[in-house]
């Protein structure tokens, strides 16, 4: 079967983002056909473009299949098929396999780890599942993309542990004050970093925002938006005493907080803990603070430097990741073969031996009288039910596999009703699928 | 070998099981390990009740000398228990597991060369003055365990160093404080209780309340101690790294007293006897 899996991208790495903007399918749903028309030597065809990556997986038969997926790429730009050339890779086979999960796992990720990729690959099949250009072998390849990515998030670190500054900020918090129910936070200035950390820790529960700018109206519009309350510049210290997370980063040129105004609050406060986060620059919170009991702070170079530290971790993950990877592309692998004829009708015979024997075995032992005659006849008879059980099916699918296109689609049936590939198969496998 | 011993071995063996698989399942930071330590170490502690309960059965409902550490390896495992179920803090089986292991071995040796007491013992202030100290040792227990991870990884946070996976799994600072705060607030007015019971009793039957005995100075000097963390928490408002430092040193005041003087000197406290 010279019939193959074709992989051939751009990506982040391979073009700058002046070449991936000119090259980017996010716009061709017009195209009715799609980018790649399933006709001629095309089979199966999926297409994912986003802002870091352009793919086309393309199930093709033939030698020049790579030429025909790259001048279809290149015609629906409307761009000579030079330019895209030098910046892409071309994977064939199992080597197809193992980038499309990889990408799926997002290891191959700008930010390793990072969800999106995911979702984006779900989205990009059910549109190819929509207009039908899939067929048996992407979908069981993207189904079991979906369930590699799953694994490796599952069993590796690669994306556990905050890798932006605000994440961390919230980790930060959560490893101090645990249970973020009965905290408080207030914001001091306003910033986009700022209102990013009150985003993630109000969906991490927290009680309550508190808003302090200098500019009233600013600060009062703003803790709307977080369902908070704003407070006066000048009463800043006055209401520290309720706060048990500060988010400060004003414009000030000077320390806004000093050591000697929070030793204050601390006493009020009983010596509650207090984390602080300056995201300014310049800072706008005297370091010594940090040298109190109970006080915590981390300037925006200590969050930094917690996620450079996070970020090589999640490299280390990504190596478990990768053989995860590889373990079920060999998976992957064993299937596509056995979508021919042979092994499955040695599969189907093998699966009804196995009832057999076991049924046969269940039987014997309530029958302990039972001679070596007896046995042999219950063993003909359950031989000649196997048989002639299976005969129906086989010659069928033999007749099939005699019409070049029905072959495959019929032995993924039978492999599938039957289950010849033993795989756990939930109720809720295929929510989306309507038809 | 009788019944009763092969369960006590049955009881070792479990616990050995639990303080390894818990040092194990951290190290490698197996989840599954960790869920088999605390399976043995119930299952263990079941046991451990059963022999308890019969010992004290067998000899008219109190309990039998040479049962006083047995009793303590027990009162801390329940203590360990309640602060798994009340704060979610498995990660005192690390000091739970290996101690309640060490006490009931400890006992172990003591129950076989063991005696009668006489009745006196018995009597409802002696059983108010074991119970509470126990209670409160147990709890001074968890205070040490949760005070030496929190001094650990507040230390950490406080100097930016990054995370150990160990670090990055552990609760949070405020849940170890919370095991301090109840170490201060319920286990001092116990070991109160326990003193005070401990001199009355010893008034009603030796007819004085000091006899000058190392393990009543001693535990005198740790009242101190706990006293004055008591006021500190409560009313100065300690919390956290002094609070953790306090407990620290209080338990192992109480270790080096219970090893010390209980063992190996000639007291009226002696497990001995």
């Amino acid at each position: 079967m010279d019939r193959d899996i074709y992989l051939i991208g751009l990506n982040h790495k391979t073009a700058g983002v002046e070449v991936r903007e000119k090259f980017a399918l996010t716009d061709c749903k017009h195209l009715e056909e799609g980018v790649v028309p399933v006709d001629g030597c095309v089979k199966e065809a999926l297409i994912l473009s986003t802002c870091n990556r352009v793919e086309l997986l393309v199930v093709a038969e033939g030698d020049n299949a790579v030429e025909h997926i790259l001048n279809c790429w290149a015609k629906a730009r409307n761009l000579p098929v030079e330019e895209l050339a030098p910046y892409v890779y071309k994977h064939k086979g199992l080597d197809a396999v193992t980038h499309l999960f990889t990408v799926a796992a997002s290891l191959d990720s700008l930010v390793i780890g990072e969800p999106q990729i995911l979702g984006q690959l779900k989205t990009a099949y059910h549109e190819s599942v929509d207009k039908n250009t899939t067929g048996v072998i992407l979908n069981r390849l993207l189904h079991k993309a979906f369930s590699v990515a799953k694994r490796v998030r599952t069993e590796t670190g690669v994306a556990s542990s905050a890798v932006s500054i605000s994440y961390a900020a919230v980790e930060l918090a959560k490893r101090i004050f645990g249970d973020m129910s009965e905290q408080t936070a207030m914001l001091i200035g306003a910033g986009e970093m700022a209102e990013l950390a009150a985003t993630h820790l109000l969906n991490n529960g927290i009680s309550k925002v508190y808003v302090a700018n200098r500019t009233f109206a600013r600060g009062q519009a703003l803790a709307e938006q977080f369902n908070g309350e704003a407070i006066p510049f000048d009463q800043l210290f006055d209401q520290l005493e309720k706060v048990d997370i500060i988010i400060s980063s004003t414009g000030a040129h000077e320390a806004v907080i000093r050591a000697k105004d929070i030793r204050n609050v601390l006493k009020k406060r009983k010596n509650r803990s207090m984390f602080f986060i300056d995201i300014a620059v310049p800072r706008d919170i005297d370091p010594d603070v940090n040298g109190l009991d109970n006080v915590y702070l981390y300037d925006i170079d200590d969050l930094k430097e917690v996620v450079e530290e996070n970020l090589a971790q999640r490299q280390e993950e990504a190596n478990k990741a990768r053989r995860i990877v590889e373990i079920e592309t060999q998976t992957f692998n064993k299937w596509l073969k056995s979508l021919q004829l042979q092994p499955t009708i040695v599969d189907l015979i093998e699966h009804t031996d196995s009832i057999m024997e076991e049924e046969l075995a269940k039987t014997l032992k309530h029958i302990p009288e039972a001679t070596p005659e007896m046995e042999m006849h219950i063993r003909e008879m359950l031989n000649a039910i196997s048989k002639k059980v299976n005969h129906e099916p086989i010659s069928f699918l033999k007749r099939r596999h005699e019409e070049e296109e029905a072959g495959e689609r019929y032995i993924d049936i039978t492999r599938r009703m039957f289950n010849l590939d033993r795989d756990d198969v939930t109720d809720k496998a295929h929510p989306h699928r309507r038809r | 070998m009788s019944s009763f011993e092969l369960f006590s071995i049955l009881v070792v063996i479990l616990y050995g099981l639990g303080a390894l698989s818990i040092f194990t399942g951290t190290i490698t930071r197996n989840q599954k390990l960790r869920t088999l330590s605390n399976l043995l170490t119930i299952t263990g502690f079941s046991l451990h009740s059963v022999l308890l309960v019969y010992a004290m059965a067998s000899n008219g409902w109190a309990l039998p000398a040479g049962y006083y550490m047995s009793m303590l390896s027990w009162s801390l495992l329940l203590i360990y228990f309640f602060m798994w179920w009340r704060f979610k803090l498995s990660f005192l089986s690390l000091t739970a597991s290996p101690l309640a292991l060490v006490l009931f071995i400890g006992s172990f040796h003591i129950v076989k060369g063991g005696s009668q007491l006489p009745k006196a013992w018995s009597g409802a202030f002696f059983g108010l003055h074991i119970g509470t100290l126990f209670l409160s040792f147990g709890l001074l227990a968890m205070a040490f365990g949760a005070g030496m991870l929190f001094t650990r990884l507040e230390r950490k946070i406080k100097t930016k160093e990054p995370l150990s996976n160990f670090e990055k799994e552990m609760p949070a600072l405020t849940t170890f404080d919370k095991v301090n705060q109840l170490a201060v607030i319920a286990g001092f007015p116990l070991y109160t209780i326990g003193l005070i019971s401990g001199f009355i009793w010893a008034r009603i039957e030796w007819g004085r309340v000091l006899s000058g005995d190392p393990k009543e100075i001693v535990s005198l000097g740790v009242w101190f101690i706990y006293a004055w963390l008591f006021h500190q928490r409560l009313i100065m408002g300690w919390r956290g790294r002094k609070a953790a430092h306090a407990a620290i040193w209080i338990f192992g005041i109480c270790m080096f007293s219970l090893i010390g003087i209980n063992i190996f000197t000639p007291t009226h406290h002696s497990f001995l006897q």
